[in-house]
């Protein structure tokens, strides 16, 4: 068994003359609760579609628990759950037969997809909805159901793709403590939200990507370090980003142009 | 805090809002990604204009013969045909689907007079009200051009016509939205709406039958329609001829009378919009009805396929369940074969020339591919969002095509087992060497197409909503290259069929579609790793296309 969960090794995507995400050399350890965050259009649901064989790269390798990705997707796949962008559920179907179709993709016996469905329904407080139809579900209540759907035949390694946009803050506290206690037991997450505040309290390593390119990868520690604060006060996720970013105070200056409004 | 801006009037908002529209259908133009799907639109586009004018030129032809030859009366006639386009097509386009863009512009501070002026505008701007409103002007053209004396009262006759027209039409859409927004509902209607087309042709075997009794009946209806706006507009113009300027005014005053009725029925539904009636769904509260949990799960049924395939069959099984149009369509075939056997078969009007059961057996089974086996040409249209699982569970595409190709074939089985019991019943047994051949000659039709068809959903994706006909256009290249194959494989049973008949062996075409069923399992076998490749080089393309 290996230790790494996830390494890139210059993993390039390009659509036409448009360089998505450039060259990234990701390296997640097995275990990690992993936050991986850029601004709008900076290449994160590009990479998760890459790592999780949604998208394939232009250029680069990637390794999942050691496979090689492109070598051995099928074996991969079994072992990673995903929340994709959109949530990719089937509209058309309730949330019991879409959690049993999708524990029977992944090989699960009948009874054990059955089993599981019916206690993730429990747990994501979907349990009363037994003839409503996904299509009929409010936006958190598809979230919660793409969730059980990501971990129900148990995988070592989660992506989560904004897993808590739309979700009540008590799903959401249910939601954490389930993805803490299975970091515990093993399980890798590799998470984006543009919460910065859930991904501080979550996540112990991040890696921030910025037009494309990884500009910043470590543990919260290491990432203050690298920021350096001269009175030694500790920065936030959200300061560390912006001055990562280059963005760090110029939401004053923007704001200065809209005099009308301010 | 800003100043805020003197609002703009109600002609400049309207302004506002055509010229969003105008760069909406502009912009969704320039996105079409598919150059096929454009010159689809582009060929579409120019053979409605066709019919367009050509019907144009038959009003004008109309317009100034009947007025020529001062038979004025058949003017109303022209106008019912107006009156009857103009509100039945838009039924037929827009009637399953439910628009809420209009509803939308609530968003911003319009008032109520410029949000009805708004609603009644978008009234002008499809295809029912463009054509209707070029045929009136072509039949006013004709007409002016035979005695032009009448042109003044035309014009404010078809003036008056078109209002109706679009208050009526508007009114309509707007009631078939509000009754059609809930999904149940939509679904019911469509359900009872392609009945009802499928039902249309029972309409000659029954006026056959029952037709001379009917005759008197409709008659003594007749003269009620005069109340109505065609009549009353084709009554107005009369007058004119007949220079009675009391059947004139009743003309136009009962015109005048339907745009106000109208128009206030139309006011009263855009208020409740207005004021923000909600008739979309949404989700509501959940409806406490726990679940039964298992405490002992069942046995694992030992099956046939592999887990994965047996899920996707399951699933396919539930998505058919769950499609109205596609359910429905199972009850056509037999519906179709009542049909031909009533029109065309032993029993029926034509008697000494009906068909005869050996022809009978293959020309339904051709039918019965034609409305079945087309939808697999573009498989994934209804997966939605969905497809992305097939690409992150650890599946092989192979199987995902497998398990839908196996659902398809036991529907296809289902339905020529139903149809053929059928037609035994209505025309009789059509001897063992024809009901083998038409049974082999079917599955080699199914099998045949499966591998091309599989190709086709994944090359030329194309994304439908259930439950909704508005803006559900089935990929063009996918219906193209059914058609095309289909056309070849009824070629390649035509000539196994007709070379029975000319070798005077009635076994040939059984045992030739038997070798030809073989050939065609071999080669949908082999076509699965190909397939897996292309699905995985296309991933991109599904997941776009089905996503949006």
């Amino acid at each position: 068994m290996t230790d790494t969960a996830i390494a890139t090794d210059k993993l390039t995507r390009r659509f036409g003359p448009l360089t998505a995400v450039e060259a990234i050399d990701l390296r997640v350890e097995a275990g990690q609760f992993f936050g991986f965050l850029g601004p709008n259009g900076a290449g994160k649901s590009t990479t998760i579609k890459m790592l999780t064989g949604l998208l394939a790269p232009t250029s680069g390798r990637m390794e999942l628990l050691g496979l090689d990705f492109q070598k051995n997707a099928v074996e991969v796949k079994r072992q990673i759950g995903v929340v994709p962008e959109g949530m990719g559920l089937f509209e058309r179907l309730t949330g019991i037969e879409y959690l049993r179709f999708v524990g029977r993709m992944y090989g699960l016996d009948r009874p054990t997809a059955e089993k599981r469905a019916e206690e993730l329904l429990e747990f994501m407080q979907l349990a009363d909805r037994e003839k409503t139809q996904i299509g009929d579900y409010s936006h958190g209540m598809q979230k919660k159901l793409a969730l059980a759907a990501a971990v129900i035949h148990g995988p070592r390694i989660l992506f989560l793709d904004e897993p808590f946009e739309g979700v009540d803050a008590l799903a959401a506290g249910a939601l954490k403590s389930l993805l803490g206690r299975m970091t515990e037991r093993g399980v890798t997450i590799f998470l984006t939200s543009h919460v910065l505040e859930i991904v501080e309290r979550l996540c112990s390593h991040v890696a921030i990507i910025h037009k494309g390119r990884l500009v910043a990868q470590g543990s919260l520690e290491e990432l203050r370090a690298g920021a350096g604060e001269p009175h030694g006060d500790q920065k936030t996720l959200e300061q560390i980003f912006l001055s990562i970013v280059g963005q760090s105070g110029a939401e004053q200056a923007r704001l200065e142009e809209l005099t009308w409004l301010t | 805090m800003a100043d805020l801006a003197p609002l703009p009037g109600v002609f400049e908002q309207i302004r506002l809002i055509a010229g969003v529209r105008w760069r909406i259908l502009k912009n969704s133009l320039r996105r079409k990604q598919n150059r096929w799907d454009l010159i689809g639109m582009i060929w579409v586009a120019v053979c409605g204009a066709c019919v367009v004018v050509g019907v144009g030129v038959a009003f004008y032809t109309g317009g100034y013969e009947f007025v020529l030859k001062g038979k004025l009366a058949w003017l109303a006639l022209l106008y019912w045909v107006i009156f009857l386009w103009w509100q039945v097509f838009p039924m037929f386009v827009a009637g399953f689907g439910s628009n809420f863009e209009f509803a939308t512009l609530l968003r911003f501070p319009l008032n109520l007079r410029a949000f009805y002026l708004l609603g009644l505008g978008y009234g002008f701007s499809d295809f029912a009200a463009i054509s209707s409103i070029f045929w009136i002007l072509s039949m006013m053209v004709g007409a002016a051009r035979a005695q032009l004396g009448i042109a003044p009262v035309m014009l404010l006759v078809s003036m008056l016509f078109v209002l109706v027209n679009v208050t009526l039409e508007r009114l309509i859409g707007s009631w078939l939205e509000k009754l059609l927004a809930k999904r149940k509902s939509r679904e019911v209607f469509l359900g009872i709406f392609i009945i009802s087309m499928v039902s249309l042709n029972f309409l000659s075997p029954a006026l056959q039958h029952w037709g001379h009794g009917a005759r008197p009946v409709v008659m003594r209806y007749i003269p009620y329609l005069a109340w109505l706006p065609a009549s009353l507009a084709g009554s107005a113009i009369l007058a004119v001829a007949n220079a009675s300027a009391r059947g004139l005014l009743l003309g136009l005053a009962g015109l005048f009378g339907w745009v106000v009725l109208l128009s206030g029925l139309l006011w009263r539904r855009f208020a409740a919009q207005y004021a923000g009636e909600e008739i979309r769904d949404s989700p509501g509260p959940a409806v406490l009805r726990k679940r039964a949990k298992s405490d002992t799960v069942r046995d694992e049924m030992p099956g046939v396929l592999r887990p994965q395939v047996a899920a996707m069959v399951a699933k396919e099984f539930r998505y058919l369940t769950r499609n109205g149009f596609a359910f429905i369509s199972l009850v056509i075939p037999p519906l179709m074969v009542m049909f031909f056997t009533m029109q065309f078969g032993p029993g029926s009007m034509m008697k000494e020339h009906a068909v005869k059961p050996a022809m009978f057996f293959p020309g339904i089974m051709a039918y019965l591919m034609l409305i079945l086996v087309t939808p697999a040409y573009n498989s994934f249209a209804y997966e939605g969002k969905g497809v992305q699982t097939y690409f992150m569970a650890p599946v092989q595409f192979r199987d995902v095509l497998l398990g839908k190709n196996l659902f398809l074939l036991g529907m296809v089985g289902f339905e020529l087992v139903l149809a053929l019991g059928l037609l035994i019943f209505r025309v009789g047994w059509p001897g063992t060497p024809m009901f083998l051949a038409t049974v082999c000659g079917g599955i080699f039709a199914v099998t045949g197409q499966l591998a091309i068809a599989n190709w086709s959903s994944l090359s030329f994706p194309k994304k439908m909503e259930i439950g909704k006909l508005k803006g559900q256009r089935n990929s063009g290249v996918a219906v193209w290259t059914a058609f095309g194959v289909q056309i070849v494989v009824g070629a390649i049973c035509g000539v196994i069929l007709l070379a029975g008949t000319w070798t005077g062996s009635p076994w040939l075409p059984a045992l030739a579609f038997i070798a030809l069923t073989v050939a065609s399992v071999g080669g949908y076998v082999s076509s699965l790793e190909p397939l897996n490749r292309l699905a995985e080089a296309k991933k991109e393309l599904l997941i776009e296309t089905l996503s949006k």
